[in-house]
Protein backbone atom coordinates (compact mmCIF):
# COMPACT_ATOMS: atom_id res chain seq x y z
CA UNK A 1 0.00 0.00 0.00
CA UNK A 2 3.03 2.59 0.66
CA UNK A 3 4.49 1.67 -2.51
CA UNK A 4 1.06 1.45 -4.35
CA UNK A 5 1.08 5.14 -3.10
CA UNK A 6 4.10 6.32 -3.81
CA UNK A 7 3.59 4.68 -7.55
CA UNK A 8 0.56 7.07 -7.81
CA UNK A 9 2.44 10.29 -6.79
CA UNK A 10 5.20 9.65 -9.31
CA UNK A 11 2.55 9.36 -11.64
CA UNK A 12 -0.04 11.91 -10.37
CA UNK A 13 -2.86 9.55 -9.66
CA UNK A 14 -4.77 8.79 -6.61
CA UNK A 15 -5.04 4.96 -6.66
CA UNK A 16 -8.39 3.62 -4.31
CA UNK A 17 -7.02 1.09 -2.45
CA UNK A 18 -10.70 -0.52 -1.48
CA UNK A 19 -10.00 -2.93 -4.15
CA UNK A 20 -8.41 -4.66 -1.47
CA UNK A 21 -11.16 -6.01 0.28
CA UNK A 22 -13.24 -5.58 -2.85
CA UNK A 23 -11.70 -6.61 -5.79
CA UNK A 24 -14.56 -5.19 -7.87
CA UNK A 25 -13.68 -1.83 -6.62
CA UNK A 26 -12.23 0.60 -9.04
CA UNK A 27 -8.78 1.06 -7.89
CA UNK A 28 -7.45 3.75 -11.12
CA UNK A 29 -4.54 1.17 -11.64
CA UNK A 30 -4.54 0.08 -15.31
CA UNK A 31 -5.71 -3.26 -15.85
CA UNK A 32 -6.81 -4.14 -12.26
CA UNK A 33 -9.62 -5.88 -13.12
CA UNK A 34 -8.34 -8.52 -14.83
CA UNK A 35 -5.16 -8.82 -12.90
CA UNK A 36 -7.29 -8.30 -9.64
CA UNK A 37 -9.50 -11.55 -10.73
CA UNK A 38 -5.97 -13.61 -12.06
CA UNK A 39 -5.12 -13.13 -8.56
CA UNK A 40 -7.93 -14.50 -6.77
CA UNK A 41 -8.41 -17.41 -9.03
CA UNK A 42 -4.83 -18.33 -8.47
CA UNK A 43 -4.60 -17.96 -4.54
CA UNK A 44 -7.93 -19.85 -4.09
CA UNK A 45 -7.48 -22.22 -6.68
CA UNK A 46 -10.32 -21.23 -8.41
CA UNK A 47 -11.89 -23.29 -11.53
CA UNK A 48 -11.79 -20.60 -13.27
CA UNK A 49 -8.36 -19.61 -13.02
CA UNK A 50 -7.22 -21.07 -16.76
CA UNK A 51 -10.03 -18.34 -17.82
CA UNK A 52 -8.75 -15.41 -15.45
CA UNK A 53 -5.38 -16.39 -16.65
CA UNK A 54 -5.77 -16.14 -20.35
CA UNK A 55 -7.61 -12.63 -19.76
CA UNK A 56 -4.27 -10.96 -18.58
CA UNK A 57 -2.61 -12.55 -21.63
CA UNK A 58 -4.83 -11.42 -23.79
CA UNK A 59 -5.45 -8.21 -22.41
CA UNK A 60 -1.53 -7.52 -21.43
CA UNK A 61 0.76 -10.41 -23.08
CA UNK A 62 2.82 -13.21 -22.32
CA UNK A 63 5.74 -11.58 -20.33
CA UNK A 64 2.78 -9.61 -18.29
CA UNK A 65 0.98 -12.74 -17.14
CA UNK A 66 4.56 -13.92 -16.13
CA UNK A 67 5.46 -11.14 -13.92
CA UNK A 68 2.01 -11.24 -12.58
CA UNK A 69 2.37 -14.51 -11.47
CA UNK A 70 5.34 -13.88 -9.86
CA UNK A 71 3.92 -11.35 -7.88
CA UNK A 72 1.16 -13.24 -6.90
CA UNK A 73 2.98 -16.37 -6.01
CA UNK A 74 5.70 -14.33 -3.98
CA UNK A 75 3.40 -12.70 -1.72
CA UNK A 76 1.54 -15.98 -1.03
CA UNK A 77 5.39 -17.31 0.47
CA UNK A 78 5.74 -13.53 2.21
CA UNK A 79 2.69 -13.68 4.06
CA UNK A 80 3.71 -17.03 5.32
CA UNK A 81 7.10 -15.76 6.56
CA UNK A 82 5.00 -12.81 8.25
CA UNK A 83 2.06 -14.52 10.01
CA UNK A 84 4.57 -17.82 11.53
CA UNK A 85 7.27 -15.04 12.40
CA UNK A 86 4.95 -12.34 13.93
CA UNK A 87 6.61 -9.82 11.94
CA UNK A 88 5.51 -6.34 13.31
CA UNK A 89 3.72 -3.98 10.78
CA UNK A 90 6.11 -1.25 10.46
CA UNK A 91 4.70 2.45 11.45
CA UNK A 92 4.62 3.87 8.10
CA UNK A 93 2.81 0.13 6.87
CA UNK A 94 0.44 0.30 9.68
CA UNK A 95 -0.84 3.86 9.00
CA UNK A 96 -1.63 3.26 5.23
CA UNK A 97 -3.30 -0.12 5.72
CA UNK A 98 -4.94 0.33 8.99
CA UNK A 99 -8.81 0.73 7.01
CA UNK A 100 -8.46 -2.46 5.17
CA UNK A 101 -6.94 -3.51 8.64
CA UNK A 102 -10.16 -2.96 10.20
CA UNK A 103 -12.15 -3.67 7.66
CA UNK A 104 -11.33 -7.38 7.84
CA UNK A 105 -10.73 -7.34 11.63
CA UNK A 106 -7.05 -8.24 11.46
CA UNK A 107 -6.35 -6.11 14.22
CA UNK A 108 -8.51 -8.05 16.52
CA UNK A 109 -7.31 -11.25 16.11
CA UNK A 110 -4.07 -10.71 16.41
CA UNK A 111 -4.22 -9.15 19.94
CA UNK A 112 -5.99 -12.35 21.30
CA UNK B 1 -2.46 -23.43 -23.14
CA UNK B 2 0.52 -22.68 -25.96
CA UNK B 3 4.10 -23.07 -24.10
CA UNK B 4 4.72 -19.40 -22.36
CA UNK B 5 8.25 -18.12 -22.33
CA UNK B 6 9.41 -17.12 -19.15
CA UNK B 7 12.39 -14.78 -18.52
CA UNK B 8 15.90 -16.47 -17.72
CA UNK B 9 16.09 -14.73 -14.42
CA UNK B 10 13.10 -16.03 -13.19
CA UNK B 11 13.98 -19.11 -14.77
CA UNK B 12 17.16 -19.29 -12.89
CA UNK B 13 15.90 -17.89 -9.34
CA UNK B 14 13.62 -21.05 -9.51
CA UNK B 15 16.43 -23.44 -9.77
CA UNK B 16 18.29 -22.25 -7.54
CA UNK B 17 15.80 -22.44 -5.06
CA UNK B 18 15.52 -25.91 -5.37
CA UNK B 19 19.06 -26.70 -5.31
CA UNK B 20 19.38 -24.88 -2.30
CA UNK B 21 16.09 -27.11 -1.09
CA UNK B 22 18.42 -30.63 -1.77
CA UNK B 23 21.33 -29.11 0.32
CA UNK B 24 21.45 -29.81 4.30
CA UNK B 25 20.58 -26.68 5.84
CA UNK B 26 21.59 -25.06 9.06
CA UNK B 27 19.81 -27.10 11.37
CA UNK B 28 17.40 -29.63 8.92
CA UNK B 29 18.87 -32.48 7.28
CA UNK B 30 18.25 -32.06 3.10
CA UNK B 31 15.62 -34.80 3.72
CA UNK B 32 13.72 -33.00 6.34
CA UNK B 33 13.97 -30.04 3.77
CA UNK B 34 12.62 -32.19 0.67
CA UNK B 35 9.89 -33.69 3.20
CA UNK B 36 9.19 -29.96 4.20
CA UNK B 37 8.22 -29.24 0.69
CA UNK B 38 6.30 -32.00 0.11
CA UNK B 39 4.55 -31.45 3.11
CA UNK B 40 3.71 -27.75 1.66
CA UNK B 41 2.01 -29.92 -1.55
CA UNK B 42 -0.02 -32.11 0.63
CA UNK B 43 -1.39 -29.83 3.29
CA UNK B 44 -3.10 -28.37 -0.01
CA UNK B 45 -5.00 -31.01 -0.39
CA UNK B 46 -5.07 -32.06 2.99
CA UNK B 47 -9.22 -32.68 4.37
CA UNK B 48 -7.86 -32.33 8.20
CA UNK B 49 -6.43 -29.12 7.31
CA UNK B 50 -9.93 -28.17 5.59
CA UNK B 51 -11.49 -28.96 8.76
CA UNK B 52 -9.19 -26.88 10.61
CA UNK B 53 -10.48 -23.92 8.48
CA UNK B 54 -13.59 -24.32 8.26
CA UNK B 55 -13.70 -24.71 12.64
CA UNK B 56 -14.11 -21.52 14.82
CA UNK B 57 -11.25 -21.95 16.41
CA UNK B 58 -7.85 -23.67 14.88
CA UNK B 59 -7.31 -25.48 18.49
CA UNK B 60 -10.25 -27.91 17.53
CA UNK B 61 -9.49 -31.39 17.31
CA UNK B 62 -9.19 -32.47 13.60
CA UNK B 63 -8.98 -35.60 11.90
CA UNK B 64 -5.22 -36.97 10.91
CA UNK B 65 -3.42 -35.17 8.22
CA UNK B 66 -2.71 -36.31 4.87
CA UNK B 67 1.31 -37.28 5.00
CA UNK B 68 3.91 -38.94 2.51
CA UNK B 69 6.60 -37.89 4.71
CA UNK B 70 8.58 -39.86 7.39
CA UNK B 71 8.57 -36.17 9.18
CA UNK B 72 6.71 -36.48 13.05
CA UNK B 73 3.17 -36.04 13.19
CA UNK B 74 3.74 -32.89 15.09
CA UNK B 75 5.95 -31.04 12.57
CA UNK B 76 3.61 -32.28 9.53
CA UNK B 77 0.87 -30.48 11.96
CA UNK B 78 2.91 -27.27 12.21
CA UNK B 79 3.53 -27.18 8.26
CA UNK B 80 0.11 -27.62 7.04
CA UNK B 81 -1.17 -24.85 9.80
CA UNK B 82 1.67 -22.58 8.65
CA UNK B 83 0.38 -23.61 4.69
CA UNK B 84 -3.18 -23.56 5.32
CA UNK B 85 -3.87 -21.34 8.12
CA UNK B 86 -1.01 -18.78 8.58
CA UNK B 87 -3.67 -15.97 9.52
CA UNK B 88 -4.38 -17.55 12.90
CA UNK B 89 -0.83 -18.27 14.15
CA UNK B 90 -0.67 -16.92 17.60
CA UNK B 91 2.37 -16.28 19.91
CA UNK B 92 0.93 -18.94 22.56
CA UNK B 93 1.03 -21.00 19.30
CA UNK B 94 4.62 -20.36 18.73
CA UNK B 95 5.60 -20.30 22.20
CA UNK B 96 4.27 -24.06 22.68
CA UNK B 97 5.50 -25.47 19.26
CA UNK B 98 9.21 -24.19 19.82
CA UNK B 99 9.06 -26.18 23.48
CA UNK B 100 7.67 -29.14 22.32
CA UNK B 101 7.99 -29.77 18.40
CA UNK B 102 10.98 -27.51 17.03
CA UNK B 103 14.05 -25.36 18.00
CA UNK B 104 13.34 -22.03 17.27
CA UNK B 105 16.16 -22.50 15.06
CA UNK B 106 14.31 -25.79 13.50
CA UNK B 107 11.00 -23.41 13.80
CA UNK B 108 12.64 -20.48 11.71
CA UNK B 109 14.43 -22.62 8.41
CA UNK B 110 11.53 -24.76 8.35
CA UNK B 111 9.67 -21.57 7.87
CA UNK B 112 11.91 -19.97 5.15
CA UNK B 113 11.71 -23.59 3.68
CA UNK B 114 7.71 -23.59 3.34
CA UNK B 115 7.97 -19.69 2.12
CA UNK B 116 9.86 -21.28 -0.87
CA UNK B 117 8.55 -24.17 -2.04
CA UNK B 118 5.02 -22.16 -1.67
CA UNK B 119 6.94 -19.31 -3.80
CA UNK B 120 8.06 -21.86 -6.60
CA UNK B 121 4.96 -24.02 -6.30
CA UNK B 122 1.79 -20.91 -6.53
CA UNK B 123 3.82 -19.75 -9.32
CA UNK B 124 3.57 -22.75 -11.45
CA UNK B 125 0.22 -23.48 -10.35
CA UNK B 126 -0.60 -19.97 -11.25
CA UNK B 127 0.59 -20.36 -14.77
CA UNK B 128 -0.69 -23.91 -15.32
CA UNK B 129 2.32 -25.72 -15.21
CA UNK B 130 2.52 -29.09 -13.27
CA UNK B 131 4.07 -28.84 -9.97
CA UNK B 132 8.37 -29.31 -11.14
CA UNK B 133 9.64 -33.00 -8.75
CA UNK B 134 11.16 -32.24 -6.05
CA UNK B 135 14.73 -32.31 -5.72
CA UNK B 136 16.59 -35.70 -4.08
CA UNK B 137 17.80 -34.74 -0.74
CA UNK B 138 22.07 -34.32 -0.35
CA UNK B 139 23.49 -36.44 2.05
CA UNK B 140 25.56 -34.38 4.89
CA UNK B 141 24.96 -33.14 8.14
CA UNK B 142 23.14 -29.00 9.52
CA UNK B 143 25.71 -27.05 9.94
CA UNK B 144 24.52 -25.86 12.80
CA UNK B 145 25.44 -22.90 12.85
CA UNK B 146 24.06 -20.49 15.55
CA UNK B 147 23.72 -16.36 14.92
CA UNK B 148 24.48 -15.47 19.21
CA UNK B 149 24.25 -11.82 18.51
CA UNK B 150 19.79 -12.46 17.98
CA UNK B 151 17.89 -10.78 20.49
CA UNK B 152 14.10 -9.92 20.85
CA UNK B 153 13.42 -6.89 18.43
CA UNK B 154 9.75 -7.61 18.85
CA UNK B 155 9.19 -10.91 17.06
CA UNK B 156 7.97 -14.10 18.49
CA UNK B 157 12.14 -15.28 17.84
CA UNK B 158 15.16 -13.98 18.05
CA UNK B 159 16.81 -11.14 15.01
CA UNK B 160 19.43 -10.15 14.26
CA UNK B 161 19.86 -5.98 13.38
CA UNK B 162 21.78 -4.91 10.87
CA UNK B 163 24.05 -2.73 13.28
CA UNK B 164 24.35 -6.51 14.91
CA UNK B 165 26.62 -8.06 12.29
CA UNK B 166 29.75 -8.99 12.95
CA UNK B 167 32.56 -9.16 10.48
CA UNK B 168 33.52 -12.51 12.35
CA UNK B 169 30.41 -13.84 11.22
CA UNK B 170 29.56 -16.07 8.32
CA UNK B 171 28.88 -15.02 4.60
CA UNK B 172 25.58 -15.75 4.66
CA UNK B 173 25.08 -13.22 7.83
CA UNK B 174 27.20 -11.10 6.10
CA UNK B 175 25.17 -11.52 2.73
CA UNK B 176 21.36 -11.10 3.98
CA UNK B 177 20.86 -7.39 4.33
CA UNK B 178 23.20 -6.38 1.47
CA UNK B 179 21.35 -4.01 -0.97
CA UNK B 180 18.34 -4.50 0.94
CA UNK B 181 16.53 -2.20 3.81
CA UNK B 182 16.81 -4.92 6.84
CA UNK B 183 12.66 -3.71 6.90
CA UNK B 184 10.89 -6.56 9.19
CA UNK B 185 9.92 -8.68 6.49
CA UNK B 186 13.87 -8.96 5.73
CA UNK B 187 14.77 -9.64 9.85
CA UNK B 188 11.59 -12.24 10.24
CA UNK B 189 14.17 -14.98 9.02
CA UNK B 190 17.39 -13.70 10.31
CA UNK B 191 18.26 -16.67 12.95
CA UNK B 192 18.99 -18.21 9.81
CA UNK B 193 20.50 -15.95 7.15
CA UNK B 194 20.95 -18.63 5.05
CA UNK B 195 16.73 -18.49 4.90
CA UNK B 196 16.62 -14.98 4.58
CA UNK B 197 19.28 -14.97 1.50
CA UNK B 198 18.12 -18.13 -0.22
CA UNK B 199 13.97 -16.30 -0.09
CA UNK B 200 15.18 -12.80 -1.06
CA UNK B 201 17.20 -13.94 -3.90
CA UNK B 202 13.72 -15.57 -5.15
CA UNK B 203 11.56 -12.41 -3.89
CA UNK B 204 14.02 -10.38 -6.44
CA UNK B 205 13.07 -12.00 -9.51
CA UNK B 206 9.69 -12.54 -8.59
CA UNK B 207 8.85 -9.34 -7.00
CA UNK B 208 11.44 -6.57 -7.12
CA UNK B 209 14.85 -5.74 -6.20
CA UNK B 210 15.07 -3.44 -3.39
CA UNK B 211 16.88 -1.07 -5.18
CA UNK B 212 14.20 -0.78 -7.77
CA UNK B 213 10.87 -0.69 -4.86
CA UNK B 214 10.87 2.41 -5.06
CA UNK B 215 12.49 3.68 -8.15
CA UNK B 216 8.97 4.83 -10.03
CA UNK B 217 10.95 6.18 -12.73
CA UNK B 218 11.92 2.59 -13.94
CA UNK B 219 9.20 -0.27 -14.67
CA UNK B 220 11.48 -3.35 -15.07
CA UNK B 221 8.42 -5.66 -15.13
CA UNK B 222 5.83 -6.53 -17.61
CA UNK B 223 3.85 -5.17 -15.16
CA UNK B 224 4.03 -1.55 -13.45
CA UNK B 225 4.90 -0.72 -9.88
CA UNK B 226 1.19 0.15 -9.27
CA UNK B 227 0.03 -2.94 -10.90
CA UNK B 228 3.27 -5.25 -9.01
CA UNK B 229 1.26 -3.23 -5.67
CA UNK B 230 -1.89 -4.02 -6.59
CA UNK B 231 -1.28 -7.43 -6.50
CA UNK B 232 0.67 -7.61 -3.77
CA UNK B 233 -2.31 -5.90 -1.82
CA UNK B 234 -5.02 -8.00 -3.02
CA UNK B 235 -3.15 -11.32 -2.41
CA UNK B 236 -2.03 -10.16 1.50
CA UNK B 237 -5.85 -9.36 1.58
CA UNK B 238 -7.10 -12.62 0.23
CA UNK B 239 -4.52 -14.20 3.13
CA UNK B 240 -6.19 -12.09 6.03
CA UNK B 241 -2.31 -10.95 6.49
CA UNK B 242 -1.42 -7.86 8.63
CA UNK B 243 1.63 -6.87 6.46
Amino acid sequence: MVLLRGSGEHAGETYDDTFAIDSTAESGVADADVLLAFAESAVLDADDLTTRREAVRERMGDAAMVDAAGVIAIFQAVVKIADATGAPLEDAKAEVSAGFRAELGLDEFKAG
Amino acid sequence: MSEIEIRDDLVQAHARAWARLAEPGVWLTAAEKVWTAEEVRNARACPACAARKAALSPEAPIPAHVSTTDLPEARVDVIHRIVTDADRLTRSWFDRIVSEVFTVEEYIETVGVIAEATAVDRFDAALGRPLRPLPAPIAGAPSRLAMPAAKDEGFWAPTVAREDIQPSDREAAQAMYLNRGAVNIHRALSLVPESVVGFFDLDDAMYLPDALLRDFAQEPRAVTHAQIELLAARVSALNRCLY
